[in-house]
């Protein structure tokens, strides 16, 4: 570059300079042509509805008029949100925790065993991801009716007659979180299936060579290897539970008895809008869960760096 | 191949344990899937009466997908037309979105980019369930609740698609061919079209297998934007089958022909299309998850 400088005539600098600011300004504008649908799409699908709600969580959108924090003390006053809470938490607990231990394990043993079988083994586990949404929940109503389930025998060891019985038996964080890890955790699964096989072979060797057997090297060495995915996992799959809501509200499909309207967080934002037209309340409650969830987000953009942004 | 790489087991009870944990999450996750594909074929008595996993025969399989295809004037065939129709249009649109807008990411530099990156990354982080409600709130004011344009707009955005894309360009788009490109006589919109579309068939491919996932089960956003029972899609249709008819509940007998067998061949229905695509496209998976993010 300084070698230009010194030879070229200033004339010559500027006219270059001008042409590739020129030429900048039509990337620039090929860029925000490119770039249109998508920013719209993020405008009205991302930005705006968050700022959106958190407008109206400071309006009494039934007298509307502005309510300053009154939506927010409705909503912390209101004696079915702590309780959600708790259920909540205690569903992403024992989410996270199945998650990370039972991804964990499963992905170290399939590593460690012939590649033909592990292969064979990640699509079974990978499977059960393709039942999503409601049709998870209707499964696992099945599932634990001890009248019709495949898994009969063990409810039935259990003392359970009706699937009443076993779902106060399991409780019902531990039934949600069976059911969200039967349908999530197989992708993980093959995701650091990729993940270990792709573990420099030279270090594996190394620790092999210094005498390490199978369970040394998934613990020791295998393990703080792929530790970084496994805490991303685990932020992720924390940051998506705090959100539950198919689950409990789908649970009413057992019959009355087993409805949970007000089970999770996010029912208690559904059922102000819905039930009681009290968009503010809702408004308010899902800024909270959101506003939660931005956090998160922007802790692992800025404070780790799992993602590359540049 | 793991046996080069690992040393073989030095106590069979280690082997021992490895596999017994193993088979026992082949049940955890197999037994369920293939009890479903079988009930599918059984009437409501042998699903009492018979052991788990006997198979029906042909006449119960037919009685039971007449019973639900006709059921309430063919409703099921309309909810699964829905479900095609937002599939469809929801995959396109995302793609049409975040395939140039990933590139353009990628490929160049303008003010804004680090912002729209950033952005991108929170959207994409944010559980899409966490906007639902905000959705439905803004919907609400905009009169776009209940049509298939709202639902479908609201899956065309589709931050994990512009990411992925992103990720994609700036670790496989040759400088030299682009360079030389613009040096033929290219202009910007033709690089795009003609230099970086033909090399991005693997990166449509992995978006729409993400994108198709996401909107064909998507059940949370099409419950709550959707009240016009005509407009539900087959996630939604499922529970609605089972709320009128109360098929799950084992309260007493009534005459809507939805029992059982036709709630777990309505299931069958919602999982199969995913079903079929995870067989084929597993290592999809693999290769989206975890992309951009860090090694190890």
């Amino acid at each position: 570059m300084s070698a230009i400088a010194d030879t070229a005539s200033p004339n010559a600098l500027r006219d270059r300079a001008r042409a590739a600011r020129r030429k900048g300004q039509r990337d620039t504008r090929m860029a925000y042509l490119l770039l249109l649908p998508y920013i719209v799409l993020l405008i009205m699908f991302g930005v705006f509805p968050v700022a959106y709600a958190f407008g109206l969580s400071f309006v009494d959108t039934i007298e509307n008029a502005f309510y300053g924090l009154a939506n927010y003390e409705f909503v912390f006053n209101d004696f079915r949100v702590p309780t959600a809470a708790i259920n909540v938490i205690w569903f992403v607990v024992i989410w996270v925790a199945m998650t990370m231990i039972g991804v964990a394990t499963l992905s170290l043993m399939l590593d460690s065993v012939g590649r033909k079988t592990a292969t064979t083994l990640r699509t079974i586990y990978f499977l059960p991801g393709a039942v999503t949404s409601s049709a998870v929940v209707v499964l696992w109503l099945f599932l634990l009716d001890p009248g019709v389930s495949p898994f009969q025998g063990l409810l039935h060891a259990a003392g359970w007659t009706y699937s009443i019985d076993v779902i106060s038996g399991i409780g019902l964080a531990g039934v949600f979180a069976l059911m969200a890890f039967f349908s999530s955790s197989g992708g993980w699964i093959v995701v650091f299936g990729g993940a270990l096989s792709s573990l420099p072979t030279e270090v594996l060797e190394a620790a092999r060579i210094d005498g390490a057997n199978r369970f040394q090297l998934a613990t020791r060495i295998k393990l703080p290897m792929i530790w970084r995915s496994l805490v991303l996992m685990g932020i992720l799959s924390f940051a998506a539970g705090l959100q539950l809501f198919v689950e409990p509200q789908l649970m009413q499909l057992a019959g009355p008895q087993s409805a949970q309207n007000d089970w999770s967080l996010n029912q208690m934002a559904f059922q102000y809008a819905f039930r009681m037209g009290d968009f503010g309340a809702s408004a308010a409650l899902s800024t909270l869960l959101v506003g939660t969830s931005i956090i998160i987000a922007l802790v692992i953009v800025f404070a780790t760096r799992f993602y590359k942004i540049d | 191949m793991a046996d080069a790489r690992t040393p073989p087991f030095k106590f069979s009870l280690g082997r021992f344990i490895v596999f017994a944990f193993l088979a026992f999450a082949v049940c955890f996750y197999g037994i369920p899937l293939l009890w479903l594909l079988i009930a599918g074929t059984r009437s409501q008595s042998s699903l009492f009466a018979d052991p788990p996993f006997v198979l029906g025969n042909w006449d119960s399989f037919i009685a039971t997908w007449t019973n639900l295809t006709t059921y309430n004037n063919f409703q099921i065939v309309s909810w699964a037309t829905n479900s095609v129709i937002y599939s469809v249009g929801g995959v396109l649109l995302s793609l049409v979105a975040s395939i140039p807008a990933g590139y353009a990411l990628a490929a160049s530099e303008f003010p804004g980019r680090k912002l729209v990156l950033v952005v991108t990354l929170i959207a994409m982080i944010t559980p899409s369930t966490a906007v639902v409600l905000p959705i439905f709130l803004e919907m609400n004011l905009l009169g776009l609740n209940n049509s298939y344009a709202g639902l479908i707009l609201a899956s065309g955005f589709f931050p994990f698609g512009v990411y992925l894309t992103y990720v994609y360009f700036s670790t496989s788009l040759p400088k030299g061919v682009m360079d030389s490109a613009r040096i033929d006589g290219a202009n910007r919109f033709e690089l795009f079209t003609r230099i970086a579309l033909p090399l991005a068939r693997p990166i449509v491919a992995l978006v729409a297998f993400f994108s198709f996932i996401g909107i064909w089960s998507n059940y949370f956003l099409a419950f709550v934007l959707l009240s016009d029972d005509k407009l539900y899609n087959l996630p939604v249709g499922l529970t609605v089958l089972i709320s009128t008819s109360g098929a799950l509940s084992n309260l007493p007998a009534n005459d809507v022909p939805i029992k059982k067998p036709e709630v777990i061949l309505a299931a069958i229905l919602v999982i199969l299309p995913v079903l079929l695509i995870f067989m084929v496209a597993q290592r999809f998976v693999r290769s989206g998850t975890l992309s951009g993010a860090e090694k190890g």
